[in-house]
């Protein structure tokens, strides 16, 4: 037995017959393996661009049944080729494991059974001096190239990377020391002169006057009245002004409330009946139409171009296109939106002196009213999973802009003609996709926001954080509405919060029975109107929280109701606007229909309407 | 997201208790009339903490085993089977993880980083294998290392590479030792394992490189023994020097050696030392002269490697993560999308400051850095072309202390008997 | 040989002092390094885990690990799931109608199961054998949902390598060494509370 087995180790031939054998088979799977490896990451399913292209194409055409059934295969076969490759790949790896086992194996008994006696050599090879010699020859040969070549590195690719980056920390942190610079006497002779030269002179010294007594520590009435100067010096509409017009979403401070008088209440799309005139809107957007004399501007993206239109109020013809393109800083790749908010969700906002848009991908441009732009610039792209959608507000000089991005989210004001940012103040919330409103409290202004977890105030001016307090969840859509020291908000699978505003803001009362996550609610003194996504609408007691009526309607709302002339307009989605009046009592005062859908807010006018459809301007009146 | 809405809204007018939940999530758990059993969340545990004093008491019995082939029963067969179980044990079954090459980078970063709690078994794996060089020479190599193990199996037809490209080629461990460490002191990466040529194979799973790499060098390896042992592996570098003071080493006879120059070729790796004769000393005081010169040269290359080293830090660091974010935030590729990296810093929050601040500082320390591994890598340079100026005088076939793997190979050529 | 010739003979011989100095100081500091080290070792063993707070989805734990398919798998924390119809972890943005179909799955693998469980509530399994750890679903999840669904290293399947492959190309450094007792790093879920 021992003999045999002696006889089958000592076999070379056969030893060498399963080496080949062996040697063979593994050389074919490796090559096989590697062919797989190759193809392993051309059918990677993660990133089948094929598959997704079809299905972007299905969803223009849903009803293709032939594209879906092409999806399912493609699918399918992609799926299999991945995980076959991944089988494949392990399952040679073994076979090729053998393999090469069975060939070491082989090769090895061949060594054993062909093991030679050592030579012995008569003269010695290697002599020791001559090793010697040329091993030092080369090691110097070794690092002298090595010395050459790190330094040819070196000096190629040398950009003092310690000092850019300690530069690059002090540039990014500029703020302070500008502001520290101006000397603090100059400034308050300098806000004492331009002020009364200044509209509402009476109201700003009250400001400045409230915030003293606010903030008696004397660094922070230093840092405001530098502001303040800035401001000061801008030229900016009294508040008549801006209430006489329509200059931002939700009209005037973004309130919901609307000053125009002789609204109509009567039309029909379909008859053409009080349809002054209808125009088309070159690009989509969800931005409503804002209004500034005789001037009505919207605006409309999509993934690469945004613009700015301006039509005459009167006639509906377009007076200039404004081309929201070059910017710095702008990203080369427009950030994905979804579908419902797409890529100019903001709405323009402006003060007769020129006109501001903000677009998806964070490019933030302001245009005089002739069409020119004046300035334009990036302030970082809004991380936004379904698309920035918080409009623009200007206040005294500043263009505000609510950012509330998931990464920096922040509240920032451009002074409205140079771009400059004028201050910048970071809000520790999430996400938001709601607007801005102003509000005079009767002692001071103040800018409130809402987003995941608080509604906060800050003072328009200077950024200062008045005060916050946590009330709400989630990813909040719908903007705020204040009337008579309370402030409301709201948002879908979270509540509707009433606060009274002041340095310590108090919650009067909540409810979480009604809530919306698109359109606004509207306040007046007395009451809250609620108005759902899904069709419902309810009126509150302001104060208390009593719900005085419930109304259902046949569909659901994502336009913002505007209170008018004592009447709530408010349009549902396929473009039938309800007039009710915003009473105790629900009483109907009309129903008219555009005949196209809508999901923007309207503009007022004196004696005017102006809706924004799907595609089309439409401007009502009688 | 809407009709998702719409039934959410349902359970609301339903139930008034789930308000709380809302604070946390968007869409509240529902509650269940069916009687609907939640599963639990899969969470598998890890690999148990005592199989890693497994491996520690393996490892131990293994080296102790394989020091007693090799050193008392003088036995390759016994080291040749050890190294199939090496093979088997810490190659295919532990996956090449954790090794003690490796381990060189663990030290050093525990060294270098508080925070990190490093694990008995790291730390005695990197002290075990040089403990016992200290004492028995490599044995460690020669069959306990999966990595030495692997290659030892595919030893077929050994090529003597010239003794001067031993030496020559020898000094790549060093660099690759240092940059190691340089890397693992900065918290960068580690390199060694990124590198580690064989795990593929134990995992049965590797990147395409990192096969083509442990490809060529295993066929490589047919013909120049064990190239990553010699040429490559930083690990090898510390058991080198300490196997040079070791206090029983592998003989190649057990007893007197007869200059029968059997054993001459029968070392794979070239780690003979043979008989040297007087007569080739050569002239005295061109000897001394030389010695003299290089060591006056040995702090000069330290100085400029040092130079060299500092010079060449900010290509050195640019291989950290944290560099790497920093320079492509300064200097944005507006043709690129954004990066991965540059999202996930915008969307942590960190301030911008902060980080610039932190950067320079890792730039700062790969300055420092540079100029000691410069300056290391000069002093290895000069220490070796000193040592190769000095003349040894030797009688005998002995292996080299610092260069055998102890396999034992040579001691199967050897015609003495030991004295009984 | 010479050194043991001379230690029958009861002296030691320059050298071999030398070396025993020599060989000692290392020893000394070995156990020097050791015994520093070993006063901050916790005695557990360490595994790696990445943080789901941190994790972008980049996409990287699917392709970088060591293992394929990857350790890293989708991990469904059940008890911080809305049931939801209309699943963004399931669902493709923007979807028409929700079935199973082909072109309405998220997931590029298939590898989550949706089952009826009662109206209008569905439950929804990770096949872990499908699964690769892109973190598409988790994405969805978290755009749309309450986020239950997670990327997580799956212990049982991971190597545990020296330097985690994913890890050093994780581009929101979101993997750490835990300790292995507490393995898992949910985000509003704790797997040991529940077992």
């Amino acid at each position: 037995m021992n003999q045999a087995l002696k006889k089958y180790i000592e076999n070379v031939r056969l030893w060498r017959g399963v080496a080949i054998v062996a040697g063979v088979y593994s050389f074919i799977f490796c090559i096989l393996i590697i062919a797989n490896f190759t193809q392993i990451n051309r059918v990677d399913p993660v990133n089948t661009k094929v598959i997704n292209a079809l299905v972007e194409r299905l969803k223009e055409n849903p009803n293709d049944n032939q594209l879906r059934e092409e999806i399912r295969e493609l699918d399918l076969l992609a799926r299999k080729a991945y995980f076959t490759n991944q089988w494949q790949i392990r399952n040679g790896g073994y076979m090729l494991m053998l393999g090469v086992l069975v060939l070491i194996i082989a090769l090895q008994f061949i060594r054993l059974a062909t093991k030679e006696l050592p030579v012995v050599s008569t003269e010695s090879s290697d002599k020791l001096l001559y090793t010697q010699k040329t091993a030092r020859l080369w090691i110097s040969i070794g690092g002298g190239i090595l010395v050459i070549v790190a330094l040819i590195f070196a000096f190629l690719t040398q950009s003092q990377l310690k000092s850019t980056f300690q530069n690059a920390a002090i540039a990014s942190n500029p703020e302070d020391k500008g502001k520290q610079e101006v000397p603090v006497v100059q400034e308050k002779t300098e806000v004492a002169k331009t002020e009364p030269s200044k509209v509402e002179v009476v109201k700003s010294t009250e400001v400045v006057k409230a915030e003293n007594s606010v903030n008696p520590t004397q660094k922070e009435v230093q840092t405001q009245q530098v502001v303040k100067q800035v401001v000061a010096t801008g030229d900016f509409p009294s508040d008549n002004e801006l209430k006489s017009n329509f200059p931002n979403f939700r009209g005037y401070a973004g309130n919901g409330i609307a000053y125009q008088k002789n609204i109509p209440t009567s039309w029909d799309g379909a008859t053409g009946q009080n349809i002054l005139w209808k125009v088309a809107i070159p690009l989509p957007g969800y931005n409503s139409p804002v209004i500034w004399g005789d001037k009505i501007f919207v605006a409309g993206a999509n993934a690469t171009k945004c613009e700015v239109y301006c039509f005459d109020r009167n006639s509906g013809k377009l007076l200039w296109t404004a081309n929201a393109d070059n910017i710095t800083d702008s990203p080369v790749t427009e950030p994905k939106v979804q579908g419902d908010t797409g890529y100019s969700a903001p709405t323009i906002s402006t003060d007769g002196r020129r006109v501001y848009a903000i677009f998806a991908n964070g490019d933030i441009l302001a245009i005089d009213m002739n069409g020119n732009r004046v300035w334009a610039k990036n302030m970082g792209v809004p991380q936004n999973h379904y698309g920035h959608s918080s409009s623009l507000i200007t206040y005294k000089g500043l263009v505000i802009v609510e950012f509330d991005s998931r990464t920096n989210p922040r509240v920032f004001a451009l002074n409205s003609s140079t771009g400059d940012e004028v201050w910048s103040t970071p809000r520790k919330v999430k996400i938001s996709w709601s607007s801005p409103i102003l509000v005079n409290t009767g002692s001071r202004n103040e800018l409130m926001l809402v987003a995941e977890p608080s509604v906060a105030s800050y003072d328009p001016a200077t950024g200062k954080q008045l005060w916050s307090i946590d009330c709400i969840s989630g990813e909040v859509g719908p903007s705020l509405a204040y009337a008579d020291g309370v402030v409301f908000a709201l948002n879908e699978y979270a509540s509707l919060s009433a606060i009274k505003v002041g340095d310590t803001p108090e919650k009067l009362w909540e409810s979480s029975d009604y809530l919306s996550d698109v359109p606004s609610p509207v306040a007046t003194d007395k009451y809250l109107f609620v108005v759902t996504s899904y069709g419902t609408v309810v009126c509150y007691d302001a104060k208390n929280g009593t719900n005085y009526w419930t109304k259902e309607f046949a569909d659901g709302f994502y336009s913002s109701p505007i209170i008018a002339e004592g009447r709530i307009y408010l349009m549902d989605k396929q473009g039938v606007m309800h007039i009710f009046n915003a009473d105790k009592t629900f009483t109907p005062v009309g129903e008219a229909k555009l005949g196209e859908k809508s999901v923007c807010t309207p503009a007022f006018a004196n004696g005017r309407i102006y809706i924004r459809g799907d595609k089309n301007l439409y401007c009502i009146g009688k | 997201m809407k009709k998702a809405a719409a039934y959410i809204i349902l359970i609301l007018l339903i139930s008034f208790q789930l308000y709380n939940v809302f604070a946390v999530q968007r869409f509240p758990k529902p509650e269940f009339e069916s009687g609907y059993v939640q599963p639990s969340t899969l969470a598998p545990n890890p690999r148990a903490e005592a199989l890693a004093i497994l491996d520690v008491v393996v490892l131990l019995v293994t080296l102790s085993v394989a020091t007693w082939m090799i050193i008392k029963k003088r036995s390759r067969d016994g080291v040749f089977w050890i190294s199939i179980f090496t093979i088997a044990y810490f190659g295919f079954f532990r996956e090449g993880c954790i090794c003690s090459v490796g381990s060189v980078q663990n030290i050093t970063y525990a060294l270098f980083n508080p925070n990190y709690s490093i694990p008995i078994s790291a730390i005695l794996f990197f002290a075990v294998p040089i403990i016992f060089t200290l004492f028995f020479g490599r044995t460690f190599c020669a069959a306990v290392c999966p990595l030495g193990a692997i290659q030892d199996v595919f030893v077929f037809r050994p090529v003597a590479l010239k003794s001067w490209v031993l030496k020559v080629l020898g000094l790549i461990p060093f660099i690759y030792l240092g940059l190691a460490i340089l890397y693992a002191a900065t918290a960068t990466d580690f390199v060694i394992c990124r590198y580690d040529p064989f795990v593929g194979f134990f995992r049965l799973n590797a990147s395409f490189m990192m096969f083509m790499l442990g490809a060529v060098l295993l066929l490589l390896g047919v013909f120049i023994a064990r190239p990553y042992c010699r040429f490559l592996c930083p690990y090898g570098v510390l058991l080198n020097l300490a196997s040079r003071v070791s206090r029983k080493h592998l003989t190649i006879t057990p007893a007197k050696c007869i200059q029968c120059k059997l054993c001459e070729d029968s070392c794979p790796f070239g780690a003979i030392d043979k008989p040297v004769q007087i007569k080739e000393k050569e002239e005295s005081s061109k000897a001394v002269r030389r010695i003299i010169l290089l060591t006056v040269i040995i702090p000069l290359l330290v100085l400029v490697g040092g130079y060299v080293g500092s010079r060449f830090h900010e290509n050195l660091a640019s291989v950290n993560h944290d560099v790497r974010l920093a320079q492509e935030l300064l200097h944005p590729d507006k043709t690129q999308p954004e990066s991965f990296e540059v999202t996930a810093f915008k969307s942590a929050g960190k301030s911008v400051e902060e980080f610039y601040k932190e950067t320079a500082s890792i730039v700062d320390m790969f300055y420092i850095g540079g100029w000691i591994l410069g300056g290391f890598i000069g002093l290895i340079f000069g220490l070796t072309l000193t040592s190769l100026s000095i003349f040894k005088y030797q009688e005998d076939y002995t292996p080299n202390k610092g260069t055998c793997l102890s396999c034992a190979r040579c001691i199967d050529f050897c015609p003495v008997k030991p004295e009984l | 040989m010479e050194s043991s010739d001379k230690k029958k003979k009861g002296g030691l011989s320059r050298r071999d002092f030398i070396n025993s100095s020599i060989r000692f100081s290392v020893i000394l500091g070995i156990g020097a390094i050791g015994g520093k080290l070993l006063t901050r070792t916790q005695v557990r063993q360490m595994v790696w885990q990445l943080d789901t707070s941190k994790c972008i989805q980049c996409g990287r734990c699917a392709t970088n690990c060591v293992k394929t398919p990857s350790a890293v798998k989708c991990v469904h924390v059940y008890s911080m799931c809305g049931y939801c119809d209309l699943c963004g972890g399931y669902f493709r943005p923007e979807v028409k109608e929700l079935t199973t179909a082909a072109e309405n799955q998220l997931c590029p693998t298939s590898a989550i199961r949706r089952t009826f469980v009662e109206d209008p509530y569905f439950q929804f399994d990770i096949d872990r054998d499908l699964c690769n750890g892109c973190g598409k679903c988790v994405k969805g999840c978290g755009a749309f949902g309450n986020g239950s669904l997670q990327l997580q290293v799956c212990h049982d399947l991971c190597d545990n390598c020296n330097e985690c492959a994913i890890a050093r190309d994780c581009p929101a450094d979101a993997f750490s060494r835990v300790p292995s007792d507490n393995p898992y790093l949910f985000s509003g879920y704790d797997s040991k509370k529940k077992g």
